[in-house]
């Protein structure tokens, strides 16, 4: 670049042509550029400034060192004696960087400028004494501590009332407008990083900690907090989260964090104090502050309320500082609810989560102070015990700095995203067992109100968005013009990718093993349809509730339909004959699905068709007790037999003793040896079954005396003939009953006598 | 305050001390931070713990961000009964060289188990050879 001391050097005469073809062709010179063309250029040498700027700057740390001790002197004369002391214990316990503090830069600024210019900075565009305090306010800063931190907190200092707005006003106003350093970057309005919601409190935080309005100096990042007031140690002050750098992973609890809701209350709070900074006037203040600001202030805050209990009275006399035109804090109650106050004030706003840039002996003396007031408040929160252990979970939240990390509204965000994933159109269908809990858990707590007449608990009940369900007609993607349809294969029109064929074999090929096999899954899938008409059925009382009037005949039809059609499967239809053989039925009942199917579809078919599963089963009893070995699932069917039972006329009964014990016809054939008995009297299940009939024919006899003569005798026979089984059977090889019914012993009494009875009774028990 | 009554939801469970156990075997105990809808974690002055025994040592990992589908299983520690354990805790040189010693043995046992096997002509193959599914 070229340097023109004057215009006269610019070779403009000789190359005069040249250099207006240039500005011919780039028209975008800026020929009114007085930094280049006019008067900065010719009268104001700015690169020589700039240079002489930059040898300032090295210059004054060297200037700063040789003041020291000159500076000192100053500050203690300026202030007096009678401070000099306290200001002597508090340097001692000041940490040693104290560029960034606000009240360490207001000091400097009314300290009068003793020193010289140094550097030989002439009057540049730059005002230069702004720039010489400025650069020189974070330097000297280190020499001036203990104004720093009298001058910033004093209570005791009446405050100012209307003077203090004056000179508000007047500091609130940024001393510099425009970026003086080069390079540096620009005022934001924002600090880089600030999180947007947490400005509003730095503020609040300035305004409590502040009584007297304070000029806060711009550029410091945030660093260590400033030593407070005679009032408040620096110890309580470094009541700051330490980090995870100190080693041990979990630090015991630290002082508090105000949760979302109680930094809204006293960001309310903080909107009650009229004559005081308000934020608007914060905002003016140069973009650098609300950084520093809000990264010290919450320690500050955080200090303060460190020490929940000693220092709260002068907590509370700190508010009560501020001018008697300023209504208090909302926090200020009458001492009753001083937990209450603790407990607001002791849940200090954000945190800085990373406290990583603490200095090592800082973040010592803040773990040590941590430890203290966990002790302390412990001890004080000792008395009220009651629900001590969600205290203490309360406690650790409290003094959780990390709390709430994740936000309110993230938090909603992800709950809003699972409540999405509920949504259903048939909640029945998709959330059948949370469905069927909620039901049962809501007819529990009904069937209690109804007992015990207590306070109905409202239980909460997730209510999970309804979606309609909508239809949709796939419509294939369509170009404008072209010949045909595009059909592209999606998750809404599944395309078939592989051409299966599935072909039958001939039964002729096929080896005895793979006949059975194949019977085996045709058992199988009769099983899953019928059970998908189970289901189907079993619905039915439900859907009946919720349709309409006309609907239901018609939901009745269809449920008698399916009823029908499950026995049939049960059955083995074969068209045009009498039911068919046992097998289709004990095909079924050899497969442990099949037996659980058969013991719910039972409530469902009528009578008869019930009757029929029933005989059939007690005669194919040993086969299927054979089979059931492994299982063990044929007690299930014991319920439903038993409800059944009870309807069943005594001829019935009667048939079914018989199949059961597989009793010959006529009572005089001699009984051979009865292996069927002897079966199903070695089985749980059978003999159960047994006892049931037994108990029932027995019912059936005693309550009807007036009966048919012949079905009387009938069951006299029969019984005759059983119980003669019975006491063939020694005791050992009998099984142990679900449940022995009570009236065995009248029914045995009946047809064997005395010495006979009381073996049945000691082989049945 | 029960956001979702009758679904499990980690929002409740944020800011609690918790123990996570990895589908690679690792436990971490930490704060639980932050969640989100995969159930990934954010956990907060995390430990890896390694059991070996009776024995236990604590490696401090800080934060841990962990995806969701490698959680087997995560519970909420009770900070008073934490403390309320027969283990012995030690420090992590021991139990990392506990830990390595246990492999150790584990290895040659099941080498023994190979070469025994291989012996009589069975070969039952490695849950570590075959495909994850």
């Amino acid at each position: 670049m070229f340097r023109y001391e004057s215009l006269e050097d610019c070779p403009l005469d000789e190359d005069e042509d040249a250099f207006q073809g240039l500005g011919e062709e780039d028209e975008e010179i800026d020929q009114f550029n007085d930094d280049t063309f006019g008067s900065g250029a010719v009268d104001d040498d700015w690169q020589e400034a700039h240079e002489r700027l930059a040898e300032l700057e090295e210059k004054l740390p060297a200037a700063v060192n040789e003041q020291t001790g000159n500076g000192e002197r100053d500050e203690m004369d300026l202030l007096g004696d009678h401070e000099e002391n306290l200001a002597e214990s508090l340097s001692k316990m000041v940490i040693e960087n104290e560029l960034e503090d606000p009240a360490i830069m207001r000091a400097v600024q009314t300290r009068p400028v003793l020193q010289p210019q140094p550097g030989g900075l002439n009057s540049s565009i730059w005002d230069g004494s702004e720039v010489l305090r400025r650069i020189r306010g974070p330097l000297l800063a280190q020499e001036m501590p203990t104004v720093s931190v009298l001058e910033y907190a004093l209570p005791q200092r009446p405050p100012q009332g209307p003077e203090d707005d004056r000179d508000l006003s007047e500091r609130a106003l940024p001393r510099r407008s425009t970026s003086p350093i080069i390079g540096s970057p620009p005022v934001r309005a924002v600090p880089i990083g600030t999180p947007p919601k947490q400005m509003a409190v730095p503020s609040y935080n300035q305004q409590i900690l502040c009584p007297k309005p304070v000029h806060v100096r711009p550029p410091m990042p945030p660093r260590y907090p400033a030593p407070y007031g005679e009032r408040m140690s620096p110890n309580q002050l470094c009541n700051v989260p330490n980090s995870s750098l100190l080693g041990h992973p979990f630090p015991p609890s630290v002082p508090p964090v105000l949760s979302p809701l109680q930094r809204a209350q006293l960001l309310g709070g903080a909107q009650l104090q009229p004559g005081r900074m308000s934020p608007s006037q914060f905002a003016r203040v140069p973009g650098f502050v609300g950084s520093p600001l809000a990264a010290m202030n919450p320690k500050l805050l955080q200090g303060r309320v460190g020490q929940m209990l000693p220092p709260a009275p002068s907590f509370r006399a700190f508010f009560s500082a501020p001018p008697p035109a300023t209504p208090p804090p909302p926090q200020q109650h009458p001492p009753g609810p001083g937990p209450l106050v603790q407990n607001l004030r002791s849940q200090a706003p954000m945190f800085r989560a990373d406290t990583t840039h603490l200095h090592p002996q800082h973040r010592r003396l803040l773990h040590q102070r941590q430890q203290q007031n966990r002790n302390q408040h412990r001890n004080l929160n000792g008395a009220g015990d009651r629900g001590s252990h969600r205290n203490s979970h309360q406690d650790h939240l409290r003094k959780d700095p990390y709390a709430n990390l994740m936000l309110q509204r993230e938090k909603d965000w992800v709950s809003k995203i699972q409540m999405m994933q509920l949504q259903s159109t048939d909640p029945y269908l998709d959330d059948f067992y949370y469905q069927n809990y909620f039901e049962k858990l809501e007819k529990l707590s009904a069937a209690e109100e109804i007992q015990g007449d207590g306070p109905k608990k409202e239980r909460t009940k997730l209510i999970t968005p309804q979606v309609a369900k909508l239809e949709h007609a796939y419509k294939p993607v369509q170009f404008e013009g072209s010949l045909g349809k595009l059909t592209v294969s999606s998750v809404n029109n599944p395309r078939k990718m592989i051409d299966a064929v599935v072909t039958s074999r001939s039964e002729d090929d096929e080896t005895r093993e793979k006949q059975v096999r194949d019977k085996r899954r045709k058992t199988l899938v009769i099983i899953e349809k019928t059970y998908s008409l189970l289901l189907d059925v079993e619905d039915y009382e439900r859907r009946y509730l919720l349709s309409l009037e006309e609907d239901r005949p018609a939901l009745m039809d269809e449920r008698k339909h399916k009823i029908c059609s499950m026995y049939d499967n049960l059955r083995g239809k074969l068209p045009g004959q009498e039911r068919p053989s046992d097998d289709h039925f004990v095909q079924i009942m050899c497969i442990r699905k099949g037996k659980r199917m058969v013991a719910r579809i039972l409530p469902f078919l009528s009578t008869e068709q019930a009757a029929d599963i029933l005989m059939t089963t007690a005669r194919n009893l040993p086969f299927l007790i054979k089979k059931d070995a492994q299982d063990e699932v044929l007690p299930c069917l014991l319920s439903p037999f038993s409800h059944l039972l009870y309807h069943l006329p005594s001829v019935t009964v009667t048939s079914l003793l018989q199949q059961l014990m597989n009793l010959p016809q006529s009572a005089a054939a001699p009984a051979p040896s009865n292996p069927h008995l002897t079966t199903v009297l070695q089985n749980k299940f059978g003999l159960s079954l047994l006892l049931l009939v037994l108990s029932r024919g027995e019912d059936l006899q005693s309550s009807d005396p007036a009966a048919e003569s012949m079905e009387n005798n009938q069951w006299m026979q029969v019984m005759f003939m059983a119980t003669r089984e019975l006491l063939r059977i020694p005791q050992a090889a009998l099984a142990k009953p679900v449940s022995i019914p009570t009236n065995l012993v009248s029914l045995f009494s009946r047809y064997v006598d005395r010495q006979k009875l009381n073996l049945l009774e000691t082989k049945l028990q | 305050m029960n956001y979702m009554p009758g679904t499990a939801s980690l929002i409740e469970d944020i800011d609690k001390k918790h123990l996570v156990l990895l589908r690679d075997g690792r436990t971490l105990i930490g704060f639980l931070r932050s969640i989100d809808q995969f159930a990934n974690l954010v956990l907060h002055q995390t430990v890896e713990r390694i059991h070996v025994g009776k024995k236990y040592g604590d490696i401090p990992r800080g934060i841990f961000v962990v995806r969701g589908e490698n959680v087997v299983l995560l519970g909420e520690i009770d900070l008073e009964k934490e403390s309320d354990t027969p283990l012995q805790q030690v420090s992590i040189e021991e139990i990392l060289e506990e830990q390595r010693v246990e492999q150790q043995t584990k290895l040659e046992n099941e080498k023994i188990k190979v070469q025994a096997l291989k012996d009589r002509g069975l070969s039952i193959p490695r849950a570590d050879t075959l495909d994850e599914y």
